[in-house]
C-alpha cells in the first residue's frame, strides 16, 4: 500500500486533476479579488505549460520547482489575504486562500498521494462558490466539476499508464455514466438528509461587502444603490398587488442627523400593529443582505411569520420596533421567505414622547436652510399649512430629479435647496426633514423600496435595488403621516418607477427600463426560473423537508423503520444498476450463443470446428465447402471476430450482433449444408 | 458439545477467510466471497464527503449538498463496479510448477472474465503479485512466479483476488484457496565432479565431463530413440527423421547415480545437490541413468518423465525415513 501511495503520477494524471482543480477554481473566481483569482489560475496554468514543456523536451527529469520555494510562496499569499481582507480567520479570507493553495498544490503534486490530496482539496474548493451564490447558474456551473472528479480518480486508479478501457468510450463519458447511476442516491439522500434547523458551530460574522439599504444614509448613498439590477426580494399577493402609488416597502427608519448623515435609532420595542379591515396577505423572499431588517407594505399590521409551506411552524420572525421597523434577532445570512400582512395607510399614532423630542433635534449647520425655514414658519404657523407650503416651494422652484447629483461639499441641504438644485430621492427627502425640524415639526426619514415590477410569468413581483427609495414621515395632528417630496418633484417615479422619471442620459440599470422590450421579457422570463429554483431547491430547509415529510406520512416514523426503508430503497438502487449491467450482458451471451450454434450446424454438416481455429480461419474454411454462401461466412467471421476481440462502441455493437444474426439466418439446414458441400 | 462448536466455528473461519485449501475447480466469484472495504484514498475521499457535508448542513446550503451528494452518489457507483469487476470471474488451477531451489516457482491459474471487461484484476499469493486485464469472454492463463529457496513441495497457498477499479476508492477482494503444489528441485552443485562412468565402455570415457557431448553425425531415427537426440532441425525442414550421434557416447552405457557411494563426509543437502548435478549431467549427455536413494530405486532410463522422476525423488527425499 505504501509504495503505491508514493507512486510517482503520469501527466495523463497530472493533467486530469489539473482539469478538475480548473473546474473546481472557476466557479469561484467571480467571487474572489481579481488578483487572488488571477494568481491562483496563473499558477495552475503554469503547471501545464510546464508539463507540456516536459513532454516536448523528453527531459529525464521533469522541470520542479522546490517545495521550500511553494511554501514561502504561500505565507506570502497569506500574508497579502490579510492585507487585502484587513483580517485572515474568516470565512472569505479563508476561501480565498484555499483557492490559491489549491493552485500552488497543483504546481508541485508528484506522487499518488498528492493527487489523492488534490482531489480533496479540489472537491471542496468546488463547494465554496455556494456560500456567495446558489443561483441556477452556479449549480449548473458546478456539474463539471463533479464529472472531472470521476475522471480524475479514474486515472489515478490507472495502474497501467496509458492503458485504455476497453470499452472505447472516453473517460468523461464513463465518468457521466457513473454520476448517473449514483444519482438516485443523490437525489434520495438530498430529499431525506435531516437539515439543520439551527446551525452546528456560529456563522463567523464576516465583514464582506454588503448591498442594499442601510441603517445610515448619506448624499448620494441611495442613488448608488439604484444602479444595481440586483433584486432585494419577491413578493407573492393572495389577492390583486396595490397600485404602484401605495407600494411603499417601508425599511430603515432614520432618526439621528449630524448635518450631513442620517443614522438610524437603536431599534426599541414598542411598536403598534396597524389594524384594519381587510389587510394585504403576502409573502416575501427576502434575499440575504446582513442586516436585521424585513421589509413590509406600509403600515405593517401582522408580525411576520416564516413560510415553510407548511402551517404556521413557528412564531414570528421578527418583532416590530416602535418607529414600524420589522427587526429580527439576528443578521439575515440565509435567504428568508415570511407571510406579512399590511394594512394601506400613511398615518399611524405617535409611540412615545421620547419620539418626539428625538425627531425634533437639529443639529448645527446648514444655516441658510434653518433661516428659511424659520422665515417660512413665520409666515404659516399652522403645521399642515406650513408642510403644503414647503411641498409647494419645492414643486415650483426648478428641482431635478436624477441620478447624477454634483457633488456637495459643506452644509450639503444649503447647498441643495439653494444652489444645484439637482438631486435624488436622498436629498429630497433629507432637505424636507430639516425644512420641517428647523420650524419645530417633529419629522424623520424612512428608507425603504418604492415600487416592484409584476413578473407575469410568475405571477409575482420583483423589487430591485433600483427600487431603493427615502421619503419623509412627520408628526401632523399628534400622529406620523407619509410626505414624499420626491414624489413633488417628479410625480413618474412614485407611478412609473426610476426610468420614467430621470433623464434618459441618466445610467438607469438595464432593468429597471421598464420598455426594453424582448430583453426585459427574457430577463423576466429567467427570473421566474430563479424564482423557482429558489423555492424549490435552495430553500429546500428543516421546515420544508419536515412538511415533505408529514405529506409522505414518513413524520414520526420509528427510527428503525425509517433504516429499514433507506436499506430497501438503497437495495432497490442496486438491483436497478445491476439490472442495467445485465442488459449489457445479455447483449454479450446473444453473440455468444448466435456463434455456438452456428458452430453446432456446421458440425452437424460435416466441418466442425478444432478448438484452436479462429472465426476468421473457420469462416474460410466453411466458405471453400459451400462457395455458394461465401458472402455470409465471410460477414460471419468478421462480424464475430470484431464482436469477439475489437474494440466496438455499443452501436456498432448492435450493428455487429444484427449482421451476424442475419448471416446466420440465411445458411439452410445441417442437412441441406451436407447434401451441397463442395470438396 | 465443544467440538460441534469449534467445527461450526470452523467452517465460519473457513468459509471467511479460506485458510484451508478446499476450493475445488473451477471457482466462479459470487457475493458470498467478495469483500470490499475503503482504499486510503477511498477514506480520504469520504471524510472530505463528511467535511462538505457538515459545512453545508451548517451555512445551509443547499447547493453545496447537492454537490456533496452527487459525489457521494459517484463514489456509491464506484462500489458498484468495483463489485462487478469481479463478480462472475472465474478462477481455475492450471498447475502448479518445477523448479531448481533459489528459482522462481510459476503456479499457472487461468482466469475466465466471461461476459464483460475485467480491469486490472491483481492476484497476490505467497508474497507475490500478478494485474491482469480481460476483454469480454476471454481467458488467459497467469503465472505467479514464486520464489524459492529450500527443495520440497510447496503449496501456492491463499490466492487473493483484488482489484480496485474503476474509481480506486474502494477494493474488492476474494480469496481462493487451490490445492495446488508445486515440487522444489535441490539446487545442482556448482562446479560438481562428473558423474560415475558407466557400466560399460568405462575405460574409455575421460575425465572431462564435456568428451561424451561431441557431435559424431546423423542416422536414421528409430522408434525408441531418446527424444533429445533427434536431429529436430531436420524434422523442421521437412528432410525426415535422423537421430543425433555422439562421439564417446560409451554406447548407451547405463551410469549409476546412488547415495551410498558418495563420500561420507557430504552432508544430506549436499550429497542432494551433488546428485542433482549428475542428474541433470546425464540428462544433458543424453546417457540413461539409474538413481538409488535409501528407499528409492529407479530403474536406467532416459526420457522427460524419467528425469522428473529423478528430481521430484531427490526434492522430496526425507533424511529421517532411510
Amino acid at each position: 500500500m505504501q509504495a503505491t501511495a508514493a507512486r510517482p503520477l503520469d501527466p495523463a494524471q497530472i493533467r486530469a486533476l489539473g482539469v478538475l482543480l480548473v473546474a473546481a477554481q472557476l466557479p469561484l473566481v467571480v467571487h474572489l479579488p481579481i488578483w487572488v483569482a488571477a494568481f491562483g489560475l496563473f499558477v495552475a496554468g503554469l503547471r501545464f505549460a510546464l508539463l507540456r514543456r516536459d513532454g516536448r523536451l523528453l527531459r529525464t527529469r521533469p522541470a520542479r520547482i522546490p517545495s521550500w520555494a511553494l511554501a514561502l510562496f504561500a505565507v506570502a499569499i497569506a500574508l497579502a489575504l490579510r492585507k487585502s481582507y484587513g483580517y485572515f480567520v474568516g470565512r472569505d479570507p479563508c476561501v480565498a486562500f484555499l483557492f490559491v493553495l489549491a493552485g500552488i498544490k497543483f504546481l508541485e503534486i508528484r506522487t499518488a498521494r498528492d493527487g489523492t490530496l488534490l482531489a480533496c482539496l479540489a472537491m471542496f474548493v468546488a463547494l465554496t462558490p455556494f456560500f456567495y451564490s446558489q443561483s441556477l447558474l452556479g449549480g449548473l456551473a458546478m456539474l463539471p466539476a463533479i464529472v472531472a472528479a470521476g475522471v480524475a480518480l479514474e486515472a489515478l486508479a490507472r495502474r497501467e499508464p496509458g492503458a485504455t478501457d476497453p470499452s472505447m468510450r472516453s473517460a468523461w463519458t464513463r465518468s457521466a455514466s457513473l454520476i448517473a447511476q449514483g444519482l438516485p442516491i443523490a437525489a434520495g439522500l438530498f430529499l431525506v438528509f435531516p437539515r439543520l434547523a439551527t446551525p452546528l458551530w456560529g456563522l463567523p460574522a464576516d465583514h464582506a461587502a454588503q448591498s442594499g439599504l442601510s441603517d445610515r444614509m448619506a448624499p448620494g448613498s441611495i442613488s448608488e444603490l439604484s444602479l444595481s439590477d440586483a433584486v432585494a426580494f419577491r413578493v407573492t399577493f393572495d389577492g390583486p398587488p396595490p397600485r404602484p402609488a401605495d407600494r411603499y416597502w417601508r425599511g430603515p427608519v432614520l432618526s439621528l442627523f449630524n448635518g450631513r448623515e442620517w443614522r438610524a435609532l437603536p431599534p426599541r420595542p414598542g411598536g403598534s400593529l396597524a389594524r384594519g379591515d381587510r389587510p394585504i396577505r403576502y409573502a416575501v423572499t427576502l434575499e440575504p443582505d446582513d442586516h436585521r431588517w424585513l421589509f413590509a407594505l406600509d403600515l405593517p399590521s401582522s408580525l411576520p411569520v416564516a413560510d415553510s409551506g407548511s402551517v404556521a411552524s413557528s412564531g414570528p420572525v421578527a418583532s416590530l420596533a416602535r418607529d414600524l421597523q420589522l427587526v429580527t434577532r439576528t443578521p439575515l445570512t440565509r435567504p428568508l421567505r415570511y407571510v406579512q400582512e399590511s394594512i394601506l395607510g400613511t398615518r399611524h399614532p405617535v409611540a412615545s414622547a421620547d419620539e418626539l423630542r428625538i425627531d425634533a433635534r437639529m443639529p448645527p449647520g446648514n444655516p441658510r436652510a434653518v433661516a428659511f425655514a424659520q422665515a417660512l414658519r413665520s409666515e404659516h404657523p399652522g403645521d399642515r399649512d406650513y408642510i403644503a407650503t414647503v411641498l409647494r416651494w419645492f414643486r415650483d422652484q426648478p428641482f431635478h430629479y436624477t441620478l447624477q447629483p454634483p457633488l456637495l461639499e459643506d452644509h450639503p441641504v444649503d447647498a441643495f435647496l439653494f444652489d444645484t438644485r439637482r438631486g435624488f430621492c436622498e436629498h429630497f427627502a433629507s432637505a424636507f426633514v430639516v425644512l420641517l425640524r428647523a420650524a419645530g415639526i417633529p419629522a424623520r426619514v424612512v428608507t425603504g423600496y418604492q415600487g416592484g415590477e409584476i413578473n407575469p410569468r410568475g405571477g409575482y413581483m420583483i423589487v430591485r435595488q433600483s427600487d431603493a427609495h427615502a421619503w419623509a414621515e412627520a408628526v401632523v395632528d399628534g400622529q406620523w403621516q407619509r410626505f414624499d417630496p420626491t414624489a413633488v418633484v417628479a410625480p413618474s417615479r412614485i407611478e412609473r418607477g426610476l426610468y420614467g422619471s430621470v433623464p434618459a442620459s441618466d445610467p438607469v440599470p438595464l432593468f429597471a427600463r421598464g420598455d426594453s422590450g424582448w430583453i426585459n421579457n427574457v430577463q423576466l422570463a429567467l427570473d421566474a426560473i430563479n424564482y423557482r429554483w429558489r423555492r424549490n431547491v435552495i430553500e429546500f430547509d428543516h421546515d420544508r423537508q419536515r412538511t415533505l415529510w408529514r405529506n409522505w406520512g414518513l413524520d414520526g416514523f420509528p427510527a428503525w423503520q425509517a433504516a429499514a426503508v433507506a436499506m430497501a430503497a438503497v437495495l432497490a438502487w442496486a438491483g436497478a444498476v445491476f439490472a442495467a449491467f445485465a442488459v449489457k450482458r445479455r447483449r454479450g451471451e446473444r453473440t455468444a450463443r448466435l456463434w455456438n450454434a452456428l458452430c453446432r450446424r456446421l458440425a452437424r454438416a460435416g466441418l466442425p470446428r478444432p478448438a484452436w481455429e479462429g472465426p476468421i480461419a473457420y469462416a474460410s474454411r466453411a466458405a471453400k465447402r459451400w462457395p455458394q454462401f461465401a458472402i455470409a461466412f465471410g460477414a460471419i467471421g468478421d462480424a464475430y471476430a470484431m464482436l469477439r476481440f475489437g474494440p466496438v462502441s455499443d452501436d456498432e455493437r448492435s450493428a455487429l450482433v444484427a449482421t451476424l444474426a442475419r448471416a446466420i439466418e440465411v445458411l439452410p439446414s445441417p442437412a441441406a449444408l451436407r447434401a451441397t458441400a463442395h470438396t | 458439545m465443544t467440538a460441534a462448536v469449534l467445527t461450526w466455528t470452523a467452517r465460519l473461519r473457513q468459509r471467511a477467510f479460506r485458510s484451508r485449501p478446499a476450493d475445488r475447480a473451477p471457482v466462479v466469484l459470487r457475493h458470498s466471497r467478495i469483500y470490499i472495504l475503503p482504499t486510503r484514498r477511498g477514506f480520504a475521499i469520504i471524510a472530505t464527503l463528511i467535511l462538505m457535508l457538515l459545512t453545508s448542513l451548517n451555512y445551509a446550503l443547499s447547493l453545496g449538498l447537492a454537490l456533496t451528494f452527487f459525489l457521494g452518489g459517484l463514489v456509491a457507483a464506484g462500489l458498484l463496479h468495483t463489485f462487478r469487476n469481479l463478480a462472475g470471474l472465474e478462477i481455475k488451477p492450471l498447475a502448479g510448477g518445477e523448479a531448481f531451489a533459489g528459482e522462481p516457482l510459476a503456479f499457472s491459474v487461468a482466469l475466465a472474465a466471461g461476459a464483460i471487461a475485467r480491469r486490472a484484476i491483481e492476484l497476490r499469493a505467497a508474497g507475490v503479485m500478478a494485474s491482469v486485464s480481460l476483454v469480454p469472454y476471454a481467458t488467459q492463463a497467469i503465472a505467479l512466479r514464486v520464489p524459492t529457496q529450500a527443495r520440497g513441495r510447496i503449496a501456492l497457498g491463499r490466492i487473493t483476488l483484488s482489484s480496485d477499479q474503476p474509481l480506486g476508492l474502494w477494493r474488492g477482494f476474494a480469496y481462493v484457496h487451490f490445492p495446488l503444489t508445486g515440487v522444489v528441485f535441490p539446487a545442482p552443485e556448482l562446479n560438481a565432479p562428473p558423474p560415475p562412468a558407466g557400466a560399460e565402455g568405462a575405460g574409455e570415457r575421460t575425465a572431462g565431463a564435456s568428451a561424451d557431448s561431441e557431435l559424431a553425425g546423423l542416422r536414421d531415427y528409430q522408434p525408441g530413440d531418446p527424444l533429445q537426440r533427434v536431429a529436430w532441425k531436420a524434422v523442421a525442414r521437412g528432410a525426415g527423421w535422423f537421430s543425433k550421434s555422439f562421439e564417446g557416447s560409451g554406447g548407451q552405457g547405463t551410469v549409476e547415480l546412488a547415495w551410498a557411494p558418495l563420500p561420507a563426509a557430504l552432508a544430506v543437502e549436499a550429497r542432494l545437490a551433488r546428485l542433482t548435478a549428475w542428474v541433470l549431467a546425464c540428462e544433458r549427455a543424453a546417457r540413461p541413468f539409474a538413481l538409488t536413494l535409501p528407499g528409492v530405486q529407479l530403474r536406467p532410463a532416459l526420457s522427460r518423465e524419467h528425469l522428473r522422476e529423478a528430481l521430484t525423488a531427490l526434492a522430496l527425499f526425507d533424511a529421517d525415513t532411510r
